[in-house]
Order: C-alpha cells, then structure tokens, then sequence
C-alpha cells in the first residue's frame, strides 16, 4: 500500500467525525495561536522600548511556561476522548486485515495532517492577532500605538517546536491504546458493559476531608506571606477534592438516596437518581476539569481586573504624596526642629525654582526597626526562647506624640512611661504594655488608624506604632541598650503634593535628587509620577496575562462541554427510546434528561461559585501583598466576574444543548 | 366481546421529502379474544412490525383502527399515551430492552414507579412474579451481569408486572439460545394459561407452534390462520412449516 492511500484513508476518517474533529482542530489551532502571541509579546522590541516593558515581558515568558503545560495536558485529553470514538473504526480496519503496523501508519497520518494543519493555521491566527495583542498591552500600559508590523522568528521556532513534541506524545499514546486491545475489543469498545458505578466511601470522605480543610485553611490564614504558600498547598487540596467529590461523592451519594427506598421509588427520583450515578461516573472527570478550569478563570480575571481597577489606589497608597523624602539620621538630635529645617528650606527652594509650591504635606520623625512582637514584649531580633507560634514579625515604628497629634488633628497628652499604639495589617494588640527591653510603657490607647504610610503599602509584615510624648529620651533609652537596639534607624520623611502635570513632576523630582544629595548621602527621594510607569507594567502585564489565559481556560472548557454533551446525547439514545416503549411519555423523558443534563451541567459553575467564595479571604490577603487594600472592590468585581461568566456558560450551554438533543431525537423521525 | 378488534388497517410510509411511499399494511383485520395466544408471522418486511408498533400505539395508522376492550386507540390524546400503554399493554422485545443502569429489580420496578404505585405493592407483586420466573436469586444484578434468557425472563417479569390487558411480544426468542427459548416459551405458555392473552410476532416455527393460533401475513395483508385446535406441539410444527413453504414459493390463497 502506498503512502498517499494512508493520506486518503486518513482525510476520510477525519471527514466522517466532522462532528468530533472539527472543534479539535480549530482548539489546537487557538492554542498555537495563544502560545505564539504570548511568546511574541515576551520578546517584541516595541514592549521592550517601553517603560516597564521588561517586567511585563518576565511576566509574558512566566505564561508561556503555563500554556506549555496546559497546552500539553489539555490536547492530551481532548485526544484521548476522539480515540475512544475512533476504536471502532480501528477496530474494523484490523479485522479487515490492516496489522497494527498499517494502523500505526494511518494514525501518523493522520496525526501529520492534524498537526500541520493546527500548527500552520494557528501560526497563521496568531501574527494576525499578535499586533492587536500588542496594541492592547500598549493601551494597557497606558502608552502610545505603534503601527509597525513585525512577526517573530523566535517565537514561531518556539511554537513549532513545542506543538511538534506535543503532537509526537498524543501520537505515541495512540499507538500504544490501540496496540494494547484486541480488534474485537477495539470494535466493541465503546459499548463494552459497563460495570455499574460503586459506591467509593473512602474516596468519597477523603474528598470532603480535603475540601473541607483547604475551606479552613483559606478561612483561618491571616498571614499574607505564609498565605502563597498555604495559597499553593489549598490550591492542590482543592483540586483533589474537586475530583475526588466529582468522581466518587456524587456516585455515594446517588446511591444513599437509592438505599431510601421511598425516595427512590418515585416517578421524579426513579430514573434520574438511577442515571445519575452513571452519568457521574463517566463524567466525573470531565465535569472536575471543567469546575477546576471556571474557578482557575474566575480567580484570574477577578484579582487582575481588581488590580488594575484599584491601581489608582495602591499607588496612592504605596506613594501617599506626589514625591515623597526620607531623610536618614546618625541620632536622635539631628531630628530636631532646627536641623530638619535646613532640610525643608532647600526641598521650598527647588519647589520655588519651578514656580510650585508643596502642597497638603505629610511629614513626621520616627524611629524604625524590624523586630518581633508577642507577648506583649518587642524583640529586635529573635533569641532562643522566642515562641515562633506567639511572636509575628513587624516593623516597628517609634513616633512622636506632637507629630501624631498634628497630622491626626487630635490633641492627646501622654505622661511618663504611657504611650499609644496603632497596628496595621490586622494585627491585633490585646497587652496592656509593651517593652522594649528594659523600657516598657503602658499603653493607654489603641488609635484605630495612622496616617498611610507608603512602607506599610510595600511591605507585606504589618507595622506597629508607638507614640510616645518625650521622643527624644525614649529613643536614646532604647538605643543604648545595643544588642540589637542600636540597628534602628532614624528618619525625616517629609511628603508633598505638587499641583502640575506628571512630566513636571519628573523634572521636580530629578532636581530634587541632585539638590539633596549634594546635602545629605543618607536620603531617599520617591516620585509617584517617576514609579508610575513600571506600577502599570506591573499591574498591566498581570492584567494583560491573566486575560490572555482566562479566554485560553474558557476555550478549554467550552470544548470539554461541547465533547460531554455529545458522547452524552449517543449514550442516552438507545436509553430514551427504551423508555417510551416501557410508558414514559416523551414529555416525561425530555422532563427527566433536561433535569439531568442541566444539573451535570451546572453542577460545576456552581461549585466554583462556592470555591470562589471560600477563595476569597485568602485572594484577599494576597492582594494586600500587591497593596490593594480595597475589600469592597474585589467583591464587586469577583461578583461581576462570576456573574458574566455564569452568563457566558448559559450560552455556551444553549449552543451545546443544541447538537445534544439532535443526536438524541434523531431516533423520534426514523420509522 | 373481543378484547382486540384489528378492523382494515393499513400504513404507507413516505420518505420524508414525498418521493417514495412504501406500503407496509395494506389491509390487515383480525380479532383476538380474550385469554388467546396468538403468533403473527411472515417473512421480514412483511410488515409484522408494522403492525405490533401499531397495536403498541407507538405508530398510527393510515387508514383503519384498532380497539382495545372497545375503546379505539387513535382517539387517545397523546398525553394519555403513555399512562395508557403503561396500564394495559405489556412489552417483551428480542433485544430486552433492558436499561443499562438498572439493577434488573428496578428494571421490572420501571413501569410500577411510572405509575406512582406504592414501594410495599410493588414489593409483593415483584416477589410473586421472580418467583414464578425463577428469577429470585438475580434481582440485584445488572443486564450485563446475567444472560440472555435470564435478561429475557426479567423483560417478561416487567411486562406481566403491571398485569396489562395484552402482552405483545416482538421476536421474543430471536436473541436466545435453544435452551433458553424452550424456557421463555414453557414461560409464556404458563402465563397464557392463566389467563393473560398474548400477541406474539416471531420468525420461529418452534415459537409459533406454541401458540394456539397463528396469523400469517403476507404482502401487509392476513395471509391465512391456522387454529392449534387438538393438535400436538409436533403436529403444529408441521402444519405450520408447510404454510410458510406455501407462502414462500406463492402458492395460491386459500
């Protein structure tokens, strides 16, 4: 036989499971298309030109790395699913005298046709929209269009070479699945007895176990830091426990209702309940994937969305003025009134100079360590006999009560040895006192807040605020204890708003650099307007990415759904039409089937709903990390997201529905 | 009174865009009296089928009508098809018909849950009839656990559950094994005597000669019948051997 009849043979074969190929095709060719777009915009020079452009094309590579991995698994199943339809075929060849050498032959052609064709055809979508990707990240990043078209040499190579290894592996599978089987165990395959679904009580508990302590490990996490971590562990859990429930709880729990034999026998329960169990069994999977992949989009889109929407926000929050100083002091007499002056003179001058003047400003003194708090002791570093479970890491801020009061507007009086706290970052300070080594002081108050600071925005540990009235003596108290007490430092941080455009700001800012450096080695000058930039390439590229991949997990989950709904609709013909001779009326049975699809189909949105739900303290806690304090935002946005995917699914469900119920009537019009 | 008139049915198919019609009954007339056994037979396509799907209400037909215990069947409203086929009529097919992801229990349960009877009644008549048809022992297993005559034995178990009017059988043997078919035929035979009338369609003399009449078709029409009367189970066999050697090689109608 020669090689162009293999190539006839497969073309057929593909053509018949139009029904099946068809959406195969055109997935593998979105992920080409995905993989290259996201591989070009990593290295396009036009990004790289940009202001912050490199952060977000370290973000880009991190997501071809994802969609490597994804791509690969997500090919394999789908493949896995046609070869299950095709044995038959396969089957019938082998006894029609093909070997299983001609039958490895055909299914390299046809696995070179499918891959040149999603490979070619995707490279082809891919540059097309590549440019359009680029402009996005460009508006994204708040930055002017740049119309010159250019495709990646690079990328494409990338590309090819990943989908040729990942075409390879499907095609060794394939192999190996049909080599494995007998030609009448191929021909029967699809309709082998199937073995009636057990209920697996252990896989069913453990299921629950699992979920139940990631829910609780989301719920009780109050660390941020330790919550990426937790974060990835929960992750995991979930994801066993959404199979294992999919898989094994719902057959458990069909049968438990089928033990109530009043409940089971009844016409509404009687045949879903029955069906369900098996339903379940086959799809359990499937329906696990699709859950896992709604919440993995919904999470995505949500938090990113959060990001870029509250960017405004956690920029104000991480830079609280326009440019903000911090002057490092040697001791505690440099802060005085009279040298800090000088300082403020020449930071007016430049202002001055540039026809400005500071406005709504922010300054106060304060001491500043890293240390460790529990107990109602303050550790500057940790010693042996710390507790790791009651002390929690803070930076500690010493401040003086004649700041606080000023920039509060309160006008409160301490005595000596009284001080008031403050802690951000849900740290909660229940001690009547707090020392310092041998300096201890009684708290009198809890303020509830503290003007933001931009330290506290940045940093992930929360801050602790003491006031005290007589700054000056503390301090020095408390610093010369050493062991460890002398490494704190002393700053000025003096912060203003500029009314002027951006590009003003910059130039203010970079004066002021050259201006007060010349003064002072020990400072640190921020402009917002100068961050501004790589703030959006950060926030932008995650934003960017995490649409990037949601559409790519909606493409994945739209054909997994397709694919159930029609092997579904071959299963459940042969069943429908029993029952219409038995005496169900047709009504009944489009009731019954409607009822079952709709809930095998929902089971999994709302599923994710609830894991989205039980997400959320801890999407919370890592979004601080990235200073998004917002609470109310992200629930807003998490609602508007699963509400606009929910609608999504509906849709998507009515255009699935569709060739699910013209498989199953097809028997109703035949005589 | 009959408990089923047959009165000049007749079906043609036409493909769907009017091209051809296919006339499966052209005029079909008999009457079935209550507690009878009756075999339909004839070569395929003869329009057997035809005729038990309508007899079933599963299909209308063209022209003529059929009446059950008098009532005719085609002035039944389509949502009282249903319940109407679940209580009188009783179905045995040559594939079983089983559903795959019932236990055979809650197979034979199948058209009692339909009909909202309670779980108690359902249980006493379910282990009156498994019992009559040895098939106690196997209640809980699954179709694909058990085989073909024992599948069959429970299909028949469904079918007399609801204690129907009629039972119609379509090629109930086609699918067993010698043995198997003696079995289900002794079966059948058993359920008759006790009063139950039967329809059965089959290709099987064996299975005809069980049946005290049987009715030929040809053509779409009612060839010829042939009453069991005294004759043995052998004599049968041989008259109505030599009525399909007839009907094959044309002889003249009778």
């Amino acid at each position: 036989m020669n090689i162009a009849f293999y190539f006839k043979l497969a073309r057929t074969g593909t053509k018949k499971n139009g029904r099946l190929y068809l959406p195969y095709l055109l997935t593998c060719m979105g992920m080409v298309a995905m993989c290259y777009i996201i591989s070009f915009l990593s290295v396009s020079e036009t990004l790289k030109m940009m202001r912050g452009g490199d952060t977000m094309q370290v973000f880009m590579s991190m997501g071809f790395g994802v969609m490597c991995f994804f791509s690969a698994i997500f090919l394999y199943y789908t493949n896995s699913f046609l070869m299950r339809r095709r044995k038959k075929e396969f089957g019938l060849y082998n006894i029609l005298g093909m070997g299983k050498r001609n039958i490895a032959l055909l299914l390299l052609c046809e696995g070179l046709t499918s891959a040149a064709v999603s490979i070619i055809g995707g490279l082809f979508f891919g540059i097309l929209f590549s440019k359009f990707a680029e402009l996005g990240m460009l508006k994204i990043m708040g930055a002017g269009a740049d119309f010159s078209f250019s495709v990646g040499l690079i990328p494409i190579c990338k590309t090819i070479s990943l989908f040729a290894v990942i075409f390879a592996l499907i095609y060794l599978d394939a192999v190996r699945q049909t080599s494995l089987t007998d030609p009448i165990g191929l021909l029967r395959s699809e309709s082998a007895g199937e073995k009636p679904p057990k209920a697996n009580w252990l896989a069913a508990l453990l299921g629950a176990g699992l979920l139940g302590g990631a829910y609780y490990m989301s719920l009780t996490i109050e660390d941020p830091v330790a919550a990426i971590f937790i974060f990835f562990v929960a992750v995991l859990m979930v994801i066993a426990a959404t199979y294992l429930l999919f898989m094994a709880g719902s057959v458990t729990m069909c049968r438990l209702l089928q033990k109530n034999k009043r409940y089971y026998y009844r016409t509404n329960h009687f045949v879903s309940i029955s069906s369900m169990a098996f339903r379940m069994k086959r799809n359990g999977a499937g329906l696990a994937s699709i859950c896992i992949l709604c919440t993995m989009v919904l999470v995505m889109i949500s938090s990113t969305v959060c990001l870029y929407l509250g960017f405004e926000d956690s920029l104000r929050r991480r830079y609280p003025r326009n440019i903000g100083v911090d002057f490092f002091m040697e001791n505690v007499g440099e802060l005085s009134d009279q040298s800090t002056e000088k300082l403020r003179e020449i930071i007016l001058e430049v202002c001055r100079d540039h026809d400005e003047s500071p406005q709504d400003t922010l300054n106060y003194r304060a001491a500043a360590f890293a240390g460790f708090l529990g107990n109602g002791r303050v550790l500057p570093v940790p010693s042996d006999d710390m507790d790791y479970e009651l002390f929690r890491q803070a930076q500690i801020y010493i401040i003086p009560l004649s700041d606080y009061n000023r920039l509060m507007g309160k006008s409160e009086t301490l005595g000596d040895g009284e001080a008031i706290i403050c802690s951000t970052n849900e740290m909660a300070y229940d001690e009547a006192y707090v020392s310092l080594g041998q300096i201890k002081l009684d708290v009198v108050k809890k303020a509830d807040r503290f003007i933001a600071d931009g330290d506290d925005a940045m940093q992930i540990i929360p801050s602790f605020y003491i006031f005290v009235g007589d700054f000056e003596r503390v301090v020095s108290d408390i610093m010369a204890q050493g062991e460890g007490w002398d490494g704190s430092y002393l700053k000025w941080m003096y912060g203003f708003d500029l009314d002027c455009q951006p590009q003003k700001q910059i130039e203010i800012y970079k004066d002021m650099v050259q201006r007060l450096k010349a003064e002072s080695s020990l400072v640190s000058i921020e402009s917002a307007a100068n961050e501004r930039d790589s703030f959006y390439a950060l926030y932008g590229g995650l934003f960017f990415l995490g649409i990037l991949l949601g559409i790519t997990f909606v493409f994945a989950a739209v054909l997994i759904i397709y694919y159930k709904q029609v092997s579904e609709g071959y299963e459940d013909r042969s069943r429908f039409d029993i029952m219409r001779k038995v005496g169900m009326s047709r009504k009944d049975i489009k009731k019954s089937v409607n009822s079952q699809v709709l809930t095998v189909f929902f089971l999994p949105i709302l599923t994710a709903g609830i894991h989205l739900a039980f997400a959320f303290p801890i999407v919370r806690k890592l979004l601080l990390i990235f200073s998004l304090t917002d609470t109310v935002l992200l629930v807003k946005v998490t609602l508007a997201c699963y509400i606009a995917f929910a609608l999504f699914y509906i849709v998507i469900y009515r255009l699935t529905s569709y060739s699910y119920f013209s498989v199953v009537s097809k028997t109703d019009t035949s005589v | 009174m009959s408990i089923l008139e047959v009165d000049g049915l007749k079906k043609i198919y036409t493909t769907r865009f009017g091209g051809n019609r296919v006339q499966a009954l052209s005029n079909v007339s008999f009457l079935i009296e209550e507690g009878e056994y009756v075999a339909v037979m004839g070569e395929s396509g003869s329009g057997k089928t035809t005729l038990l799907n309508i007899l079933a209400a599963l299909d209308k037909p063209t022209e003529g009508r059929v009446r059950l215990d008098g009532k005719d069947l085609s002035q039944i409203k389509e949502k009282d098809m249903a319940a109407f086929r679940r209580d009188n009529l009783g179905f045995v097919f040559q594939e079983f018909n089983l559903l795959d992801t019932f236990t055979l229990e809650d197979n034979i349960y199948l058209p009692l849950v339909l009909a909202g009877m309670d779980y108690t009644e359902m249980r006493k008549r379910l282990m009156k009839i498994a019992f009559e048809l040895g098939i106690t022992d196997i209640l809980k297993k699954y179709p694909y656990e058990v085989s073909g005559g024992q599948k069959q034995r429970a299909a028949v178990a469904r079918a007399v559950i609801t204690y129907p009017r009629i039972i119609l059988a379509d090629e109930p043997t086609g699918a067993l094994d010698s043995r198997a078919t003696d079995e289900l035929l002794r079966l059948f035979g058993e359920i008759n005597k006790s009063g139950q009338t039967i329809i059965m369609v089959t290709h099987s003399i064996k299975a005809a000669s069980h049946a005290k009449r049987v009715l030929f078709i040809r053509d779409g029409e009612v060839y010829h019948q042939l009453y069991r009367g005294e004759y043995t189970e052998a004599q049968q066999y041989q008259r109505v051997s030599d009525t399909l050697t007839m009907l094959t090689t044309g002889g003249e109608r009778k």
